[in-house]
């Protein structure tokens, strides 16, 4: 070893810091981050990634035996299948995402709200840049797009499988506007579950009733919506109150199916699912209006 | 600032000078209500807020991005370590991601806990947690840090410790530091100012120096021989009768001197005692401490 002088120890410690800060968006940008990492268990004990994996399986699962069938059968054979029913169309998997739509609304979701009121973490956010209303929005931002992922992964793997099966969309144009409908779907369902689940969780700060007041609102409202068609036979309109239903079928709309309910009209279907997402806004904004100060 | 019929501050008008400025009051007094108004986070009934020349409503998130802020609340997420938490808190107030990153090892280096940064939340003790909350309100290069009851919980030698620190931050970084507390010692250990509140209302503000510290006259403390009865009483008319001026309460023993320079009414003090064989316990200068600003206040 050679020694020229020019070795040095640097103790830096604390300084000050003089560079561009990076203000509101980078606050939005770095919450939201973090809450999907905290939603997903990452970098948290094994027992807080076990929600996170069985959403994603049973997200992907549909997706995987589909593009599995595909491969198995072969090309016209398929086909003959997809006329048939059996495997779906790109719409009805991305409906398929119901299941685990539904498990992330009521079991993960909550999380991204519920710890910062638990853990005391929402008054430290409140000090920094971000606003309630900026709070809220890394919120809703981190939690839709987990669940828009829900969507669009299984339906664009689904769509790339088929593509490479050779049993794609015919053409540029029209791969091009399944994608655009898989991925204008997938953002708009997102958002309408993510505000549902988070306008729910915003009443309480436990995570179980969190959940619970996730499911009862979603269940709740389909059940009774349930009993008031099939039971008391009234008008299929009253199915605009399904919260469940009423995203997938906006869906199918996008893809320009019929649907599940082709007896209501299509503007009234997108005008449920806003009403949905501007009810659940109101609340979770009223929870939010004075928290943390 | 008006909650429904409750008044939390009420006619508030003070500028509050760099340093470390102490925010003292009982509990309920309106302190942390007072730094929700300074961060923004509440809107006053009537009047206006300047901070770092920034107004607090209209330029929240930018005077946010300056500001550190400690809350009372003692609880983190458990499961996080502390090294995340300060740089994830750092981020969100404006540091990119890698400065972030070091600045949070330099700030948990600095409380203290260089060695402890990579342990969970949950794991620490209360001493540990108030030195995490500090250094994660230091960590993104603050102008101003409000920190509320940041001893709470803590052990007389960490209280000193975090007074210490505090301090430091001041005088070595020219951090301003606001910090609430209901314990007046350590505000008048460590505070270059002082803002007193009592019941919203504010009792008295300014450097500490001009609120606290000596002023005219002597305090003295007798006690009274058995067999001398009145010999106490006998000291105050002694005292008066030299034309000095005595504040003392019947059936207390002890009594406020002024008229005179303090050598002078010593020297006429030991003169009363030994005419009037009583025994002296105490004679020293008369200080104002910041507990008599709140009696002054409430009479």
């Amino acid at each position: 070893m050679t020694t020229d002088g020019s070795a040095q120890i640097l103790d830096r410690g604390y300084r000050r810091f003089d560079g561009r800060r990076s203000g509101v968006g980078g606050a939005i940008r770095s919450t939201a981050w973090h809450t999907t990492r905290s939603v997903l268990g990452l970098g948290r004990k094994a027992r807080h990634k076990i929600a996170p994996v069985l959403v994603i399986v049973v997200a992907m699962l549909p997706a995987v035996v589909f593009i599995g069938l595909a491969v198995l059968l072969g090309g016209d054979e398929f086909i003959n299948d997809v006329l048939e029913g059996i495997v779906p169309l790109y719409s009805e998997l991305a409906r398929q995402s119901i299941a685990a739509m539904i498990l992330f609304t009521g079991l993960v979701a909550p999380e991204a709200l519920v710890r910062d009121r638990r853990d005391g973490m929402l008054s430290l956010y409140l000090s920094t840049p971000l606003t309630r209303r900026t709070y809220l929005g890394a919120k809703v931002l981190s939690v839709s797009g987990l669940m828009a992922l829900i969507v669009f992964v299984p339906t664009v793997v689904y769509l790339l499988g088929m593509t490479f099966a050779s049993l794609g969309p015919d053409g540029v144009g029209d791969w091009l506007i399944v994608l655009i409908r898989i991925l204008l779907s997938g953002v708009l369902a997102s958002i309408i579950y993510a505000l549902i689940s988070l306008g729910a969780a915003s009443l309480t700060d436990r995570r179980a009733f969190a959940s619970l007041a996730v499911v009862l609102t979603m269940l709740g409202a389909l059940i009774v919506v349930q009993v008031l068609v099939e039971a008391a036979d009234q008008s299929i309109q009253w199915r605009m109150l399904d919260p469940v239903n009423m995203p997938m079928e906006m869906i199918a709309r996008i893809f320009g199916d019929a649907g599940q309910y082709p007896e209501i009209p299509t503007e009234r279907v997108y005008a449920a699912n806003a009403g949905w997402a501007g009810v659940s806004a109101a609340v979770l904004w009223a929870r939010y209006r004075s928290a943390g100060a | 600032m008006v909650f429904g019929t409750h008044r939390a501050l009420d006619s508030l008008t003070l500028e509050v000078p760099p340093g470390v400025t102490g925010l003292v009051g009982a509990n309920g007094a309106g302190k942390t209500t007072f730094m929700s108004i300074v961060l923004g986070l509440r809107t006053p009934t009537n009047g206006s807020v300047s901070v770092l020349g920034l107004d607090p409503l209209r330029e929240g998130a930018e005077l946010r991005a300056n500001v550190g802020y400690g809350p009372e609340r003692n609880v983190f997420p458990d499961d996080m370590p502390a090294s995340d938490f300060v740089k994830h808190l750092a981020e969100v107030r404006g540091m990119p991601r890698s400065e972030a990153r070091s600045r949070a090892s330099d700030a948990l280096w600095l409380v203290g806990l260089g060695e402890e940064r990579f342990r969970a939340l949950g794991t620490m003790s209360t001493g540990q947690r108030q030195r995490v909350k500090l250094a994660q309100a230091i960590a993104a290069d603050p102008s101003l840090v409000l920190l509320d009851e940041p001893t709470d919980g803590l052990d007389p030698v960490q209280r000193d410790e975090m007074l210490a620190l505090i301090r430091q931050i001041s005088s070595e970084y020219q951090i301003d530091v606001m910090l609430s507390s209901h314990l007046l010692e350590e505000v008048e250990r460590i505070c270059d100012n002082v803002v007193a509140l009592d019941a919203g209302q504010l009792v008295a503000q300014g450097p500490l120096r001009e609120l606290v510290g000596d002023v005219e006259g002597v305090t003295v403390e007798l006690t009274e021989i058995d067999d001398v009865p009145g010999s106490v009483e006998s000291v105050v008319a002694h005292l008066t009768a030299a034309g000095l001026r005595v504040t003392h309460e019947p059936d207390a023993n002890r009594m406020e001197v002024l008229g005179a320079s303090a050598d002078l009414i010593a020297d006429a003090v030991r003169d009363a005692v030994a005419d009037s064989s009583a025994r002296v316990r105490r004679i020293e200068q008369r200080r104002r401490r910041l507990e008599d600003l709140f009696e002054v206040g409430a009479s």
